[in-house]
């Protein structure tokens, strides 16, 4: 028999053509990334229509306002249109960088954003722990509800209740420090008290509903690693230390890359709410700095270029998480 | 020693009992097996020796310690969970050592017991790897190792190799059997796999419904089985079952059905039966293919004869139920072609009392 990889025996095709043809055929076969697309679109209706929402809540709200936002490059003017208004290059950037108004509240939301993560981020992962340690049905269900119940309150609600609690008069705080001898404080008028109440309100009305992910987490760790545990010896808090927390770390980065990538976006409405100009030395952030430019100053393009910034940011703080927790955890969002 | 001894052990929860009173004594490094089907308590009696599960009534002692309020740890026991019950963000040296970590052995006792479980169970080239980087077997290995690092008095395995393919499974049995001998631990196994039970037990507990039907060595309870419960659960393919009547005839009792007969042996038990309705109890592998010409036959309506290279099944049916028969096909092919029915000798025909479905007295069968 010949040695030649070729050989197929007399005139017929050789190798080298039959895997050729082959390929061919399969290639002719398989349909296009577009057929397919179609074919399962056809076959699927259902969930496309279903989709239909989500997307064109995506390309009104998120999408089309992008158009808008070359006016951070631009000196926009509102009879002119986004359009027609003459490029000005990074001009805006240069008066935000330029402008302490713009610095303070830059250096506040990366504070505040900060305080809201050390102390924030954590809570709700241990109150699913202690939630999931509660044996009693009845009591876990009810210290469950009163937890959760302040993320269903309005936040202009939460500020009322906020304000009332640390009023200098009739405020429950001041009352009991009252009781205590001390004098009453003016909370909400002092810059150094500003960042430890709207980071505890922050805390308070979200942290029960967050701890819901954990606690879905946490049920899906299977019983069979606390059975075998118990066997070992392993006492309650060893097991919660061994394996809940590790068990349900992956969802703790997810979360925690989610919570960096909103880092900056602290809550607008809160801080609206609770400030005043006596504490905007220490409350005023990037998005209540764009809020007055924009909004009430009517500088449009600037207040465009701090948003701009703010997403750049974020975008940039998201990617490096993502990145660090890939490389280190094994766990990413994408 | 270390064995284990329950005394009219039961479980209930609330109202509804589970368990009804089991009595058992483990010897010490023995491996007993309990079996039977979904649900008839085996799992639940495993647990309760762990001390995962509550003991409602009854006296549990390991080593000759009392221990119905012993917390699990303090039992000395280590458990082989069905799902292997790895932590997924440990790796396998890591899950190996989590017991002995855990009771804060010393850093050079937990190496080194680790490195010798990994040379026995063959995981030492593993050792790094987390479990999601395992096949089954390998995860099997690891829950093996993290119950023998501990070198506990007992070893509880509650349907280990359950989530394995067939081969591996065979393969994980072996290996199971070759570190019993090997550690000589006294070992309680739970499967409902009554080949697994067969293979691996020094001594077979057949449970059904919460309590024990009948406990012995496999080839004892394959048979001597107590009942038909037992009869029918041991063995691959199960024992046949035919219902007849008692007779007397020319060489002793014979069992009657459907104008057919089959010589029963002489014991009183059989003799003075006559006129009682049994069932008789043939297993597949006693009977001997026979052609219409054998005066001894026992008709059937052949169905099918897969061939199994050494072996065939025939599939036939017996009073309209499934009769099966597993024979040698070496030298025997050409009557296979042929086969009308069986024969079988009168000793090896198990006779079960039809109302009680008890065997009747007497019928012991040598191993």
């Amino acid at each position: 028999m010949s040695n030649d990889p070729n050989f197929t025996g007399a005139g017929g095709p050789t190798t080298e053509e039959l895997v050729f043809d082959a390929k061919e055929a399969q290639r002719r076969r398989k349909p296009s990334t577009m057929q397919r697309v179609g074919d399962h679109m056809k076959r699927e209706w259902q969930l496309y229509v279903m989709l239909v929402p989500t997307i064109l809540w995506l390309v009104i709200f998120l999408y089309k306002p992008m158009y808008g936002l070359q006016i951070a490059f631009k000196d926009y003017s509102i009879f002119r249109g986004v359009a027609n208004s003459p490029w000005i290059g990074l001009e805006h950037f240069q008066t935000l960088f330029g402008n302490d108004q713009f610095i303070r509240a830059l250096r506040n939301t990366i504070i505040i954003s900060f305080y809201g993560l050390i102390f924030g981020f954590p809570m709700p992962i241990l109150l699913a722990l202690m939630f999931n340690e509660i044996l009693k049905q009845t009591f876990k269900k009810t210290a469950q509800t009163i937890v959760y119940l302040p993320h269903f309150v309005s936040s202009v609600i939460i500020a009322g209740i906020v304000i009332t609690a640390f009023s200098p008069s009739a405020g429950i705080v001041n009352t009991f420090l009252g009781a205590l001898g001390v004098d009453p404080i003016y909370f909400l008028t002092k810059p150094e008290w500003f960042r430890p109440i709207f980071v505890g309100t922050g805390i308070w009305q979200e942290a029960g509903f967050q701890s819901i992910v954990y606690l879905a987490a946490i049920a899906g760790v299977s019983p069979t690693l606390y059975e075998s545990a118990v066997v070992d010896g392993a006492s309650r808090w060893q097991m919660m230390w061994k394996i809940t927390l590790p068990s349900i770390l992956p969802t703790i980065i997810i979360m925690l890359i989610i919570r960096i990538g909103n880092m900056l976006e602290v809550s607008f409405e809160m801080i609206i709410l609770l400030y005043q100009p006596a504490t905007y030395e220490t409350a005023d952030v990037v998005n209540t700095f764009i809020y007055r430019q924009g909004i009430q100053g009517g500088q449009y393009d600037l207040a465009a270029a701090a948003g701009l910034f703010n997403a750049v940011v974020a975008f940039v703080l998201v990617m490096t998480a993502n990145a660090i927790s890939k490389r280190y955890s094994r766990t990413s969002l994408w | 020693m270390s064995g284990v001894r329950l005394e009219g052990i039961v479980k209930a929860y609330g109202a509804v009992q589970v368990v009804h009173g089991i009595d058992l004594e483990v010897q010490e490094k023995e491996f007993v097996v309990l079996v039977g089907p979904s649900g008839c308590g085996k799992s639940t009696t495993l647990r309760m020796i762990a001390g995962l599960e509550e003991i409602s009534d009854g006296d549990l002692t390991i080593d000759d310690r009392h221990v119905n309020r012993v917390a699990p740890k303090d039992r000395d026991v280590a458990m082989v969970f069905q799902n292997y019950a790895l932590y997924p963000h440990l790796n396998v040296a890591d899950n190996i050592a989590f017991g002995l970590r855990i009771r804060k052995e010393s850093k050079e006792t937990i190496a080194s017991s680790v490195e010798e479980v990994g040379g026995i169970l063959g995981l030492t080239p593993y050792l790094e790897r987390r479990p999601a980087d395992l096949s089954g077997g390998q995860r099997q290995r690891v829950a093996m190792g993290r119950a023998i690092v501990r070198r506990p008095k007992v070893f509880l395995f509650d349907e280990p190799l359950s989530n394995l393919d067939a081969k591996l499974r065979t393969q994980m049995r072996a290996e199971i059997k070759r570190l019993h001998k090997r550690l000589g631990v006294t070992s309680i196994y739970v499967t409902h796999d009554q080949v697994e039970a067969m293979t691996l037990a020094d001594r077979i507990v057949v449970m059904h419904d919460g309590r024990i039907e009948q406990i012995g060595s496999p080839m004892d309870l394959f048979l001597n089985p107590k009942n038909t419960f037992v009869a029918g659960f041991l063995g691959s393919p199960p024992m046949n079952m035919v219902k007849a009547t008692i007779a007397a005839g020319d060489q002793g009792p014979v069992a009657e059905f459907d104008g057919q007969r089959v010589q029963l042996q002489q014991i009183p038990a059989l003799t003075n039966a006559v006129g009682l309705e049994v069932i008789l109890g043939i297993r597949p592998e006693f009977v001997s293919v026979a052609d219409q010409n054998d005066p001894n036959l026992v008709g059937l309506d052949i169905d099918l004869v897969e061939t199994l290279g050494s072996e065939a099944l025939i599939h036939a049916s017996l009073q309209g139920e499934p009769f099966v028969i597993r024979t040698d096909t070496v030298g025997q092919m050409h009557i296979l072609d042929g086969i009308k029915g069986f024969t079988i000798e009168p000793n090896l025909v198990k006779v079960f009392d039809a109302k009680t479905g008890e065997a009747l007295p007497g019928q012991v069968l040598e191993q």
